[in-house]
């Protein structure tokens, strides 16, 4: 042990190993630290954060489906002025590389946010949220289209020399268009997916479960759609891209990594099983040991397809 | 908060819908009156999420605790199903207790069927202190009533039919009783009966404290799915973090 190199780098950031918690999933880390020692994860994706604080939705805001979950929070959030004042200064203690997840409803809240993130030292890199499906304005209608995304891009691009993430959004036609828009504007990297559009009807009552009626599908579910989105993304653009939807196992994790991802993210799998990133790290590390490589880089390079 | 193993010691059917399950924990947690562990039913993600139970009882001494559940989806249909040694994943202690009364007139805890779990280990937790209460027990019918872990208690039993004790709703049999003006309330049951007992508390000014149940994802305060409506500018906070215990008097009731 020891002798496998975890690390991987994301534009100028070097992250300590490929296992990252999702945005949204780990709130903003001091929820999770009674549980896992943060110090181990490769990136901490923090909560949204927008320029405003937000509320969220209404309830209900979650439904259990097979093998998944469906959530309508709303992006939730303290907004970033408590988000700069309490939670970065809370986060810098975990030692791991964090990474704020940045949101908003107009391109000019999105860069307020990321030119108030810059006065920060702690963030490693940015991840942009461009596909949240569960909010009205913003969120998912950039990340549908290409023009948007990467004229979006751009403009944050000038805002920071900092690595910027782009986060994608499975529900389109092709996600090899967005993904090339937003490496075209200017974006370090990519995750792939945020959650998938889902529903649930109460059949009894008549009525959609949720207060949004619909709202963002995560868990295994989504893992075959997370693969084949990566696999497919992976081919299109020369920059690193993260992988996630629906890591439950160490196994689950290296299929996004034979697929091509150069680093994943656990999202709901936290929910079941805290230790579960830790667990993945441990599992990817046996790997690279029983397949006699010495990198986690070189993952991707052993897809026989 | 710690993530652990608990191992079944029994699992009884306490009433018709109602089932008690007692678990030995593979190190100590020491929940309070109100908190609550959460327990991954199974390892096949159907059901995926791990299911929120309030502590019905704690033994420090043997390190054992003990849930009360109703059997009324999938989670809790495979629950039924484990017998002693099944070995359990759990996390706890999680959310917020009840607070002890601050008054000295005689607290009045107030359960409606399920809500049974976090009302029972208040008033063992209370007699333990020498601190005295009544205790008073909601359900449908008689067949719903689990008598055996009640009757240490001595507790009022209201049926709905009226087929065994006060014929009514809890919140009927308290509006018969001499309550003194500043017995505190605990209650925990359905939300027609929590909304009841904070409308009846606040017509004496008396205090009144809900335990609330919320579809929950993470049970840590992450994920911000559990939420409950308060008044203020928060406008929701977590069930599982500021609660599963709120002072009635700051929830938002519709």
């Amino acid at each position: 042990m020891g002798i496998i190199d975890l690390s991987v780098s994301i534009g100028s950031a070097r992250l300590p190993n490929p296992v990252g918690v999702a945005s949204g999933t780990f709130g903003y880390g001091g929820e999770y630290e009674e549980l896992i020692d943060c110090s181990g994860l490769g990136a901490l994706f923090t909560k949204a954060v927008t320029i405003e604080p937000r509320p969220g939705n209404a309830l209900p805001r979650l439904v259990e489906t097979p093998a998944g979950l469906i959530n309508s929070i709303g992006l939730a959030n303290v907004g970033i002025d408590r988000f700069l004042d309490e939670k970065l200064p809370d986060l810098s203690r975990f030692g791991c590389p964090v990474i704020p997840n940045v949101a908003g409803s107009t391109e000019e809240e999105y860069c307020s946010v990321l030119e108030r993130l810059e006065t920060n030292q702690v963030p490693a890199a940015y991840e942009i949220n461009v596909s949240c499906p569960n909010v009205k304005h913003g969120g998912l209608a950039f990340g549908t289209d290409p023009h948007q995304i990467e004229h979006l891009t751009q403009k944050l691009r000038n805002l920071t020399k900092k690595p910027l993430i782009i986060k994608l959004t499975p529900n389109v036609t092709d996600i090899t268009v967005i993904a090339k828009a937003a490496q075209n504007g200017g974006a370090d990297a990519l995750s792939c997916i945020n959650t998938c559009v889902g529903m649930v009807i109460d059949v009894r009552k008549k009525r959609p479960v949720l207060s949004m009626k619909t709202g963002g599908l995560s868990g295994p579910a989504i893992r075959p759609i997370g693969v084949a989105m990566v696999y497919k993304v992976c081919r299109a653009v020369t920059i690193p891209v993260f992988g996630m939807g629906g890591i439950m196992s160490s196994d689950d994790a290296l299929q996004y990594l034979l697929a091509g991802a150069s680093a994943v993210q656990i999202g709901t799998g936290t929910f079941i099983d805290p230790a579960l990133p830790i667990t993945v790290i441990n599992g990817i590390e046996q790997f690279c040991i029983q397949e006699n490589i010495a990198s986690v880089n070189l993952i991707r390079t052993l897809l026989n397809d | 908060m710690i993530q652990t193993s608990a191992v079944i010691i029994a699992n009884t059917k306490i009433a018709e819908t109602l089932y008690k399950l007692d678990l030995a924990l593979a190190e100590p947690v020491k929940p309070r009156a109100g908190q609550f562990l959460t327990i991954r039913i199974s390892d096949t993600f159907t059901p995926l999420l791990r299911r929120p139970f309030a502590f019905s009882d704690f033994d420090e001494v043997s390190n054992t605790a003990s849930i009360i559940y109703q059997v009324k989806g999938q989670g809790t249909e495979l629950l039924r199903k484990y017998g002693p040694k099944t070995l359990l994943d759990i996390i706890a202690p999680l959310g917020k207790p009840f607070l002890y009364p601050q008054s000295t007139a005689l607290p009045v805890l107030v359960a409606g069927g399920i809500g049974l779990g976090p009302i029972l280990y208040l008033a063992s937790s209370l007699q333990n202190q020498n601190i005295g209460f009544k205790l008073v027990f909601g359900c449908k019918n008689s067949r719903q009533l689990p008598s055996a872990v009640l009757s240490p208690f001595s507790p009022a039993i209201c049926t709905d039919d009226g087929s065994t004790g006060f014929h009514g709703t809890v919140v009927d049999y308290l509006q018969t009783r001499n309550l003194s003006q500043k017995s505190t309330i605990y209650c925990c049951g359905p939300h027609p009966m929590l909304h009841a007992c904070h409308q009846l508390a606040a017509e004496r000014a008396a205090v009144c404290y809900v335990s609330v149940e919320q579809t929950m994802a993470c049970g840590v305060g992450a994920c911000m799915g559990c939420v409950v409506k308060v008044n203020g500018p928060t406008r929701y906070v977590r069930a599982c973090k500021e609660g599963p215990v709120f002072n009635s008097k700051d929830i938002a009731w519709e």
